[in-house]
């Protein structure tokens, strides 16, 4: 195994509500018990359906969010970083090597400030540059790197397309020189011709600076042509973890399979064979007992219902939380 | 050939604005048969929803519609002019009538402080006879068609208690009630999960074999396309770029447009095939390219790029009514491609 830059044990992100009346404090479980590891040099996916927790546990492995249990390692060379005790000047440190790209282009810029300006940012806050001209110069060539022109440097963010804006965020990520990346459902708002663009940018970026990057996506599709790993959330938790081609090679885990195939096929012929799921994802506040995922798996039993699936690796590298993962896939 | 539920010819719309007129739709002109459904595809700004408003008199008052626009609506034996209908009352024939819409975001379409039940009894009661009661029933029994649980507790709720699943299921239910003959269905699955999106697609086929309703598909989701459609047109900055059944443009694609999106697609039965972006950017409607709208993007123009830089492309038609506007296309499957 190589080098692991990231890696959470048994993390769980938890967000207290206002009590009701007396008794306990509800609390949305919003990840659970999540094990993952992200290789250095790495395009590590994160797929899975609205208000499965993947933005607060990609916020969580940049502490954004609260880390409740568990905890989070970052290693590189001779630093270690315990995120959850991560403070003062260490945590200042940990902020140059992380960054986040986040998924709307229309938001995540300040009208007000010219691109330049915007990119700029980063170095100025983090004191990374010591004259105007070092700040130039390298504001000038990470743009460059992310075919923004000079004449663009001098523009305001509405002037730009959304493709551009994205290329904008981008640039300010990569200016501080990190060596980790959160994009955060990065092409969700770009038109088909647009995203492949922005992915194959994001793609040419992580194989010449050697940057880790970790991809949230609804989209599987994209997943599969960017990732070199893929973890599978649902409600809170990891249900499947494995090298992209082996996921959808040897697909283990029932909530995988179906989010695979409610994927509309392109072949007009191809129509309506797809499993469907029933209804819709439980409230994490008051996640169903046993394995989450029972209220809609096909292949649901009475030991689901009871019995919390462990985590365990299937086959090298491939981990899947199914009691019956074998008999599915024989 | 029957007759076409409603036939758009030539509809060129622009918009006033400060900044003077701006095409929004540019010679337009498709057919839409009963029972069929018609996907309208292409990028962010390139008129989709523009074109399916007009059909419904829903543009705002600074549209402007070209002299030779023309949309008729046939529905039983009678032809309606609807550019035409001017006054309230006139357009009820279409809205509300024989054509309903259901919108991309079901939080926005639906009013925050009134129940979803009360929502869909105030439109029948417009646009029917029926009393308070009658309303009511109906308004339950498509809630239940649509598969909601508990449609009689649901009807009383507001939109926010329900999901956003839940929410497009009540607009379609709500859109059906008044049994239109052509729906216009704009994103309706573009802010749903995948697992969602299946169910709602499955439920709109359900219905359109049921009703025999016409559906106009709006999306950019060329799987969700070829998934529901019949047929498909392709836009591309209000132009029509092509038009076919849905096979002849998916599986034989004869505009470099419609080659380009399909290039962008990651496709998962082929994870090493590379992703080939469009070059460039949808150009600004204020500043319309010369010639061939896509020029400035195409990348299968070669020798003849100067006759597409000047020269508007006329349009070719194929077998089944494949149509092409390009210079260097004819439709390729003119061998008599049954589709």
């Amino acid at each position: 195994m190589s080098d692991i830059l990231i890696r959470a044990n048994n993390l769980s992100v938890h967000f207290p509500l206002s009590r009701v009346g007396f008794g306990e404090r509800p609390v949305v479980r919003a990840c659970e018990g999540i094990n993952i590891e992200i290789e250095k040099g790495s395009f590590f996916g994160l797929v899975g359906e609205s208000g499965s927790g993947k933005t607060t546990l990609g916020r969580a492995m940049l502490k954004a969010a609260p880390i409740s249990h568990g905890e989070v390692i970052y290693t590189d060379g001779d630093v270690t970083y315990d995120l959850g005790s991560l403070k003062g000047q260490e945590l200042k440190e940990y902020r140059k090597r992380s960054q986040l790209i986040f998924q709307d282009p229309y938001a995540a810029l300040s009208p007000r400030m010219t691109v330049r300006d915007i990119i700029a940012e980063p170095l100025e806050v983090m004191g990374l540059t010591s004259s105007r001209e070092e700040t130039d110069t390298k504001v000038r060539e990470i743009a460059a790197k992310c075919r923004l022109n000079l004449e663009h440097l001098r523009r305001f963010p509405h002037a730009f397309s959304g493709g551009q804006r994205q290329r904008i965020s981008i640039a300010r990520a990569l200016v501080s020189d990190p060596k980790f990346i959160v994009a955060d459902e990065s092409v969700a708002a770009l038109d088909v011709s647009i995203q492949a663009d922005v992915l194959n940018l994001l793609n040419s970026i992580q194989r010449e600076r050697g940057i880790t990057f970790l991809f949230i996506s609804h989209d599987l599709s994209v997943i599969a042509h960017t990732c070199d790993f893929v973890a599978v959330m649902y409600l809170g938790q990891i249900v499947e973890a494995a090298p992209t081609r082996k996921l959808f090679s040897e697909t283990a885990h029932p909530y995988t399979r179906a989010l695979l195939s409610a994927i509309p096929s392109l072949d007009p012929d191809v129509r309506g064979n797809a499993q469907k799921l029933e209804g819709e994802i439980p409230s994490p506040i008051n996640p169903p007992p046993g394995c989450r995922f029972n209220t809609r798996c096909p292949h649901a039993q009475d030991r689901c219902r009871s019995e919390v699936p462990e985590w365990r690796e299937m086959t090298s590298g491939h981990h899947v939380a199914c009691h019956f993962s074998e008999e599915l896939m024989g | 050939m029957t007759t076409p539920l409603i036939s758009v010819k030539d509809l060129t719309l622009r918009f006033k604005t400060d900044e003077g007129l701006v095409t929004a739709v540019n010679n337009v002109s498709f057919d839409i048969a009963p029972g069929e459904v018609l996907g309208l595809v292409g990028e962010s700004g390139s008129g989709k929803s523009v074109t399916a408003k007009a059909l419904m008199m829903l543009n705002a008052d600074n549209a402007v519609y070209d002299e030779g626009s023309k949309i008729t609506l046939n529905i039983d034996g009678k032809e309606h002019d609807v550019l035409s209908l001017k006054r309230p009352a006139e357009q009820m024939v279409i809205r509300g009538g024989a054509i309903s819409m259901i919108f991309q975001e079901p939080m926005a379409s639906f009013a925050p402080a009134i129940t979803i039940g009360e929502q869909m009894v105030e439109q029948l009661m417009i646009h029917s006879t029926m009393t308070r009661t009658e309303a009511r029933d109906i308004s339950v029994e498509m809630l239940t068609r649509v598969g909601i649980p508990e449609p009689a507790e649901r009807f009383g709720q507001y939109a926010f208690e329900f999901s956003g699943g839940m929410r497009q299921r009540a607009m379609i239910a709500m859109a059906l009630s008044t049994k239109p003959r052509l729906l216009i269905a704009d994103e309706p699955t573009t802010a749903l999960d995948v697992t969602i999106q299946a169910q709602v697609i499955d439920l709109m086929k359900d219905l359109v074999a049921e009703y025999h309703m016409s559906i106009l598909f709006i999306t950019h989701d060329l799987g969700v396309i070829a998934q529901t459609a019949d047929r498909v047109a392709v836009m591309y900055l209000g132009n029509l770029v092509e038009t076919g059944t849905v096979r002849q443009v998916i599986n034989k694609p004869s505009h470099p447009y419609t080659r380009g999106l399909l290039n962008s697609l990651p496709k998962l039965d082929d994870l090493e095939a590379p992703l080939t972006p469009v070059p460039g950017d949808i150009p600004s409607p204020l500043d319309r390219p010369s010639g061939c709208v896509f020029h400035p993007r195409c990348v299968e123009s070669g020798d003849i790029a100067e006759r597409c830089r000047t020269e508007i492309p006329v349009t070719t038609f194929g077998a089944d009514g494949h149509q092409v506007d390009c210079h260097l296309t004819n439709p390729r499957d003119q061998a008599g491609d049954q589709a």
